[in-house]
């Protein structure tokens, strides 16, 4: 009688090395094709696509076929370009990227002068962490240099993104109408992501996250659909657009590594089914 | 008010159930169908010149409605992909009908100048507006008056805008219509002079010099 160890060992060769068969028997064409659309020999084994978005089973991609399932990326940026670009112009779509981009723009601008504005007033006094002399002086006090502000086009227009998501909810509607501006006490209200300011890519997706739970207490009554619609528009796609990786340790027994989502090389799971054995 | 009542001017070449579907959408954009609203107006653009060089502000009105009340684009997204779709056929237009040729580039141009993003006239447009006055530009337009007119109203209205966007396009543009006039020999005279004027008008740094605006704008006494 086999452990389950030793039978989820068995189960696992038995997998990998069904996907070997499948890799060798796909010919050099096709993986040359698969190549050049960014997908790999491995990309049939995934879940999702490399746009984020759940595939079907086995399902492999082929270039040019515009299978219903097959979701190419709608714009893509090359290093010439200026910011996205369609794949197919469609003059709705630009003009509402252009307004995007020129409001980021305007916004900066705004954002600049305010940060000036907060600096001067404080250059000859001490500042006790009661004063409201602007409205930023925390903030001002937390980006000192004043070129120590977030500036790249996309990653603003990216933020600019996320929280227009959460400010086209009924939810921040009856928010701003419910409690004014001067009103807001830090921690009790949501406050929205400064999106000037530097943080990494994870801390940013975290804190829209927070904020956006944060306005889930003013939900309109009583409207259980509206509820999970407003869930669904936090855009995961964006969020997740990197494949996870799975670091299996040689030394940890507990650490399974979970098919959803990963992608395992052969040589880090056989790895790691061996350290079991040992 | 002047204005709304001069919106209300250019709607009275509608029946009456579309103008009050417009005088709707002015006030209330969210209660229509805004998709609707945009074929009406390109629709009409299409067959009435007056209207083509008009129905910028009223569609300049809707989108800023609709910006307010429900913070959406759906009136300008549909105006200008149903617009894109019309451009791309032109040359099928101007193939089937002159006037409606004239009418697509004078609503086009009329958009460029009215529907600005944040002051801004719309960079996507810069190219396709460009694209019509090259046409017009085109030896076999040329030689009809009601192309040099459209071409030449629209370098009044739009030209130093055009200019400030691609100056570069605006030069080629005009070395067209200057060996046009000089080297083309199926020109009506009206045609020759329309062109003389728009390239005194350029040179003028868009605009016409007392004499010149003598010259060409006011009567001869016998």
């Amino acid at each position: 009688m086999l452990t389950y160890t030793q039978q989820f060992v068995r189960w696992l060769f038995h997998f990998y090395s069904k996907q070997c068969l499948s890799i060798k028997n796909t010919d050099t064409k096709t993986i040359a094709n698969l190549k050049k659309t960014g997908a790999s020999r491995w990309t049939h084994c995934r879940k999702r696509g490399a746009d984020g978005n759940l595939r079907k089973c086995h399902e492999v991609e082929e270039p040019g076929k515009s299978s219903q399932s097959s979701r190419r990326q709608e714009s893509f940026t090359t290093p010439e370009s200026e910011g996205p670009v369609s794949r197919v112009k469609n003059w709705g779509d630009e003009v509402e990227a252009e307004e995007m981009r020129s409001n980021v723009r305007r916004d900066m601008h705004r954002y600049r002068r305010r940060i000036l504005e907060a600096d001067f007033p404080q250059r000859d006094r001490k500042i006790s962490s009661g004063s409201s002399d602007s409205r930023d002086s925390r903030d001002s006090k937390e980006s000192p240099a004043k070129g120590d502000i977030e500036t790249d086009e996309n990653t603003l227009i990216r933020r600019q993104k996320q929280i227009n998501y959460g400010k086209n909810t009924l939810a921040y509607d009856r928010y701003i109408k419910e409690v004014p501006k001067h009103m807001r006490q830090p921690g009790v209200h949501p406050k929205t992501p400064n999106k000037f300011k530097k943080y990494s890519r994870r801390s940013w997706d975290q804190q829209i996250k927070l904020w956006r739970v944060k306005l889930h207490a003013w939900d309109p009554p009583a409207e259980e659909g509206s509820d999970l619609q407003q869930i669904e528009e936090i855009d995961l796609g964006e969020i997740m657009d990197f494949e996870l990786d799975v670091e299996c340790s040689a030394d940890t027994e507990s650490q399974c590594p979970t098919s959803s989502g990963a992608s395992l090389s052969l040589a880090e799971a056989f790895k790691w089914s061996l350290s079991l054995v040992v | 008010m002047e204005n709304s009542s001069k919106e209300e001017y250019t709607i009275r070449s509608f029946d009456l159930e579309t103008q009050k579907l417009l005088k709707t959408a002015l006030k209330d954009p969210g209660s229509v169908d805004l998709e609707k609203v945009s074929n009406v107006i390109v629709d009409q653009s299409l067959k009435d010149q007056i209207f083509s060089r008009e129905a910028g502000r009223i569609c300049f009105t809707i989108v800023q409605a609709e910006a307010k009340q429900t913070n959406g684009n759906v009136f300008r997204r549909n105006l200008l992909n149903r617009l894109q779709q019309e451009f791309k056929a032109r040359e099928e237009t101007r193939k089937r009908s002159t006037h409606e040729w004239v009418c697509l580039v004078s609503f086009i141009c009329n958009i460029f100048d009215y529907l600005k993003v944040n002051n801004m006239p719309m960079m996507a447009l810069v190219h396709p507006v460009y694209d019509c006055l090259f046409r017009l530009a085109q030896s076999d337009a040329l030689k009809n008056e009601e192309e040099v007119d459209c071409l030449v109203l629209q370098l009044h209205g739009i030209g130093d805008q055009l200019e400030k966007m691609n100056l570069q396009l605006m030069d080629e543009l005009f070395n067209l219509l200057r060996d046009g006039f000089l080297l083309q020999e199926d020109l009506s005279s009206m045609g020759r002079l329309l062109l003389l004027e728009i390239l005194e008008f350029r040179a003028g740094g868009w605009t016409l010099s007392e004499t010149a605006q003598k010259y060409y704008y006011s009567e001869v006494t016998d």
